[in-house]
C-alpha cells in the first residue's frame, strides 16, 4: 500500500470536513476523487501532502508520517494545488529551474518541457501564457523531481476542451509510466475516461469506491434500449416481461430496463413472434454520471465551499 | 537527506530577477530614494548637503526594509506563492534568507545610488572612513530587514501591511532624527528618541560620515544596532508563516518585542554614557 489512511477526521471548528475516513491506495495507476464542493477531496490530499494536520486518524504515504516527515516525504511527493499561484516575472524555464533547486534529484528542464509541450514557450515570462499551457506548467513542476506519486487537485477545472484534453494526455503518460495518481474532479467524465478507480466522496464521506464499470454496475438507473424494427411492432409481451415501454422516438421505440441482457432476449422472442426483423438496436447503460447524481442527489451545489477552502480561521 | 539551505541560491537569485525585473520594484528601489533626496538637498537642507546624508540614508534604509520587504512578503503569502514551495522540500529558513538577501542587495543598490546621485549634484563631505561608512549602513540593513520581515509575518493580509508598516515607519523616520537633525531639540527629548532604534542608525552615521568618528567611539550604536539584528533575526525564525491559515505564535510576539523594548529602554539609558547625545561636529 502506497497510501494507507485510518480512522481520518478533519474538524474546522465545528464543520466536519472529514468524518472516519479509512482508505487504502495500491501503487500505480490514476485514482479519481469525485464529489461536490465541500466533501473534502482537497481537505484530504491537503492532509496526504502535509499542509493540514488530521484532528484525529492516522495518514502513512510511502511509509512515512506527511505531518512530521515533510520535507522528506515532497521528494517523492508531486503535487499541484487547487489554489496556488506561480512566482511573478519568471519565465517558463526559469520557474522550472527554481523548482528543480529545491530537490536532491531533478529531470532535465528539456525534458518537462517537452512532456508538457512548453518547449517554444520555454522563455516566455508564466504569466503571458494562455490558461492551458499555465496549467501544464504547474502540473510540470509537480513532474520536475520525477516523484512516485502525483497529486493533482482539479487540474482541469475552468480549462477548454481542447486544453482539458491535451491535460488528459499529460495524465495518461503518467500512469503508462507506472506512477500513481491521484486526480480530484468536478468532471464525471474525466474520472470515466482516464481512471482506474474512483472515489466518490461526500461530506467527508466515501459514498462510493471502485472501478468505473464496477460503480455502474451497481447502479440502481435503468439502461435504455432503442429498437427500429420493420414493420408494426406491439409492445404488450414486453410490459409483460417487466419491461417499461418509453414510446416511440422517431422511428425507434424506446426501452427503460434494469437487466438489458434479459430484455434483449425478450426483445428477439417478442420479434421472432411478430414475424418482424430488426434494423437497428441501441443500448444506452447508466453512465458515472447517473451513479455520481444517484448518490449526490439531495446534496445542495456549492454546499459549504468554506470547509474545501479550510476556512474557519 | 534533505539540507536546511538547499535552493538558497536559486531562489535568491530567482527573487533578485524579480525586483530587476518588476516596475513597481523599480520605481521603489531607485525612482523613490531620488524623490527624498532631492526633497531633502533642494529645500530640507539647503545648503548642508554633509548634515542632510546620514538622515537621509537612514530613511531610505528603513523605507526599504519596511515596505520593500513586508510587501513582498505578505503578498507573496496572499497568492498562495508560498504555499506552493511548502510542498517541495525547501525549508523555511532558506525562503526567510533568501528574502533577507533580496532586501540586503536591493537596499544596497538604494543607498549607493542616492550617495552618488547626492554627491555628484550635492558635492556632501564624507569626514570619516568611507568603508565604515558602507559597514555601517549594511549593519543598519541587516538589523532592519528583520523588523520589516516581522511586519510581514504579522500581517494578515495587504491591507494590514500598510498600517503596520506606516505605524512603524513614521516614528522610526520622524522620532530618530532622521528627518531633522535632533540637536535643535531639548536633550531630554533627545534622550527619549533613543528608544527608537533607528535613531542608533542615524548616530552612528553621524558619527562616522560628519564627526568622522571610528568604531572604537560609535561601538555604543553599533552593538545596539547589532543586537536589534540577533533578535530581529531570531524573531524571523519564529515566526514565518507559509500560510495565513497557521496560527500567529503570539508568545513570540510578544517577547520579542518586550525583548527589543528593553533593549532600546537600556540604550536609552545607557546613550549619554556612550556619548550619542551630542551636537554634530562639537
Amino acid at each position: 500500500m502506497i497510501i494507507q489512511v485510518r480512522g481520518l477526521r478533519k474538524q474546522y471548528g465545528d464543520n466536519v470536513a472529514l468524518q472516519a475516513l479509512d482508505l487504502e491506495i495500491e501503487a500505480g495507476g490514476v485514482v479519481g476523487i469525485l464529489g461536490p464542493n465541500g466533501a473534502g477531496k482537497t481537505t484530504f490530499v491537503e492532509i496526504v501532502e502535509g499542509l493540514r494536520d488530521a484532528t484525529s486518524g492516522s495518514v502513512s504515504v510511502l511509509g512515512m508520517d506527511p505531518a512530521s516527515q515533510g520535507p522528506e516525504l515532497r521528494e517523492r511527493l508531486g503535487v499541484q494545488l487547487q489554489k496556488t499561484a506561480l512566482p511573478t516575472e519568471l519565465t517558463v524555464r526559469e520557474m522550472l529551474d527554481l523548482f528543480a533547486a529545491f530537490y536532491t534529484s531533478a529531470l532535465p528542464t528539456d525534458s518537462i518541457l517537452q512532456k508538457i509541450n512548453l518547449l517554444s514557450q520555454a522563455d516566455q515570462k508564466a504569466d503571458t501564457l494562455s490558461g492551458g499551457q499555465q496549467q501544464r506548467l504547474v502540473v510540470g513542476i509537480a513532474l520536475i523531481h520525477d516523484p512516485e506519486i502525483v497529486i493533482l487537485d482539479e487540474p482541469t477545472t475552468g480549462l477548454d476542451p481542447k486544453a482539458r484534453r491535451d491535460l488528459h494526455g499529460v495524465i495518461r503518460e503518467l500512469r503508462e509510466q507506472g506512477r500513481t495518481t491521484i486526480l480530484t474532479t468536478h468532471y464525471i467524465e474525466e474520472a470515466e475516461l482516464l481512471c482506474d478507480r474512483v472515489i466518490m466522496m461526500r461530506s467527508g464521506e466515501i459514498v462510493a469506491d471502485g472501478t468505473p464499470f464496477d460503480l455502474v454496475g451497481q447502479s440502481s438507473e435503468s439502461s435504455t434500449i432503442w429498437i427500429h424494427v420493420d414493420g408494426d411492432m406491439d409492445p404488450a409481451p414486453m410490459i409483460a416481461a417487466g419491461v417499461e415501454p418509453l414510446g416511440q422516438q422517431g422511428d425507434h421505440h424506446k426501452f427503460a430496463t434494469t437487466d438489458p441482457t434479459a430484455t434483449i432476449l425478450a426483445l428477439g422472442d417478442m420479434l421472432r413472434s411478430q414475424g418482424l426483423s430488426l434494423v437497428d438496436l441501441r443500448l444506452k447503460r447508466p453512465t458515472l454520471e447517473d451513479v455520481y447524481l444517484e448518490l449526490m442527489g439531495d446534496v445542495p451545489a456549492d454546499d459549504d465551499q468554506a470547509i474545501d477552502d479550510g476556512a474557519g480561521s | 537527506m534533505s539540507t536546511p539551505l538547499r535552493g538558497l541560491g536559486p531562489l535568491t537569485r530567482a527573487y533578485l530577477l524579480q525586483s530587476f525585473r518588476s516596475r513597481t520594484a523599480i520605481f521603489w528601489n531607485l525612482v523613490f530614494p531620488m524623490v527624498w533626496l532631492f526633497l531633502f538637498g533642494f529645500i530640507f537642507y539647503r545648503g548642508q548637503p554633509t548634515l542632510m546624508m546620514p538622515g537621509l540614508l537612514t530613511i531610505t534604509l528603513i523605507s526599504g526594509s519596511f515596505f520593500g520587504v513586508s510587501y513582498l512578503m505578505v503578498s507573496e503569502r496572499e497568492a498562495g506563492i508560498l504555499r506552493r514551495y511548502r510542498v517541495t522540500p525547501v525549508s523555511a529558513t532558506t525562503v526567510v534568507l533568501a528574502n533577507a538577501i533580496r532586501a540586503l542587495v536591493t537596499l544596497t543598490i538604494s543607498v549607493t545610488a542616492q550617495a552618488t546621485v547626492g554627491w555628484l549634484v550635492f558635492r556632501y563631505e564624507v569626514n570619516g572612513s568611507l568603508l565604515l561608512t558602507a559597514a555601517i549602513m549594511l549593519l543598519g540593513g541587516a538589523a532592519f530587514v528583520p523588523l520589516g520581515m516581522f511586519v510581514g509575518s504579522v500581517a494578515e493580509d495587504m491591507r494590514s501591511a500598510p498600517a503596520i508598516s506606516n505605524l512603524l515607519f513614521f516614528p522610526l523616520v520622524f522620532g530618530s532624527g532622521a528627518a531633522f537633525p535632533a540637536f535643535l531639540l531639548p536633550g531630554w527629548i533627545q534622550s527619549v528618541m533613543r528608544i527608537i532604534p533607528s535613531s542608533y542608525l542615524v548616530e552612528a552615521l553621524q558619527g562616522v560620515m560628519i564627526r568622522g568618528q571610528g568604531v572604537m567611539e560609535l561601538i555604543g550604536p553599533i552593538t545596539v544596532l547589532l543586537l536589534t539584528l540577533v533578535i530581529g533575526a531570531w524573531l524571523n525564525s519564529r515566526l514565518f508563516r507559509w500560510e495565513t491559515t497557521q496560527p500567529l505564535d503570539k508568545r513570540a510576539v510578544l517577547t520579542t518585542v518586550a525583548v527589543l523594548l528593553a533593549l532600546f529602554l537600556a540604550a536609552a539609558f545607557l546613550a549619554p554614557a556612550f556619548e550619542m547625545v551630542t551636537r554634530p561636529g562639537s
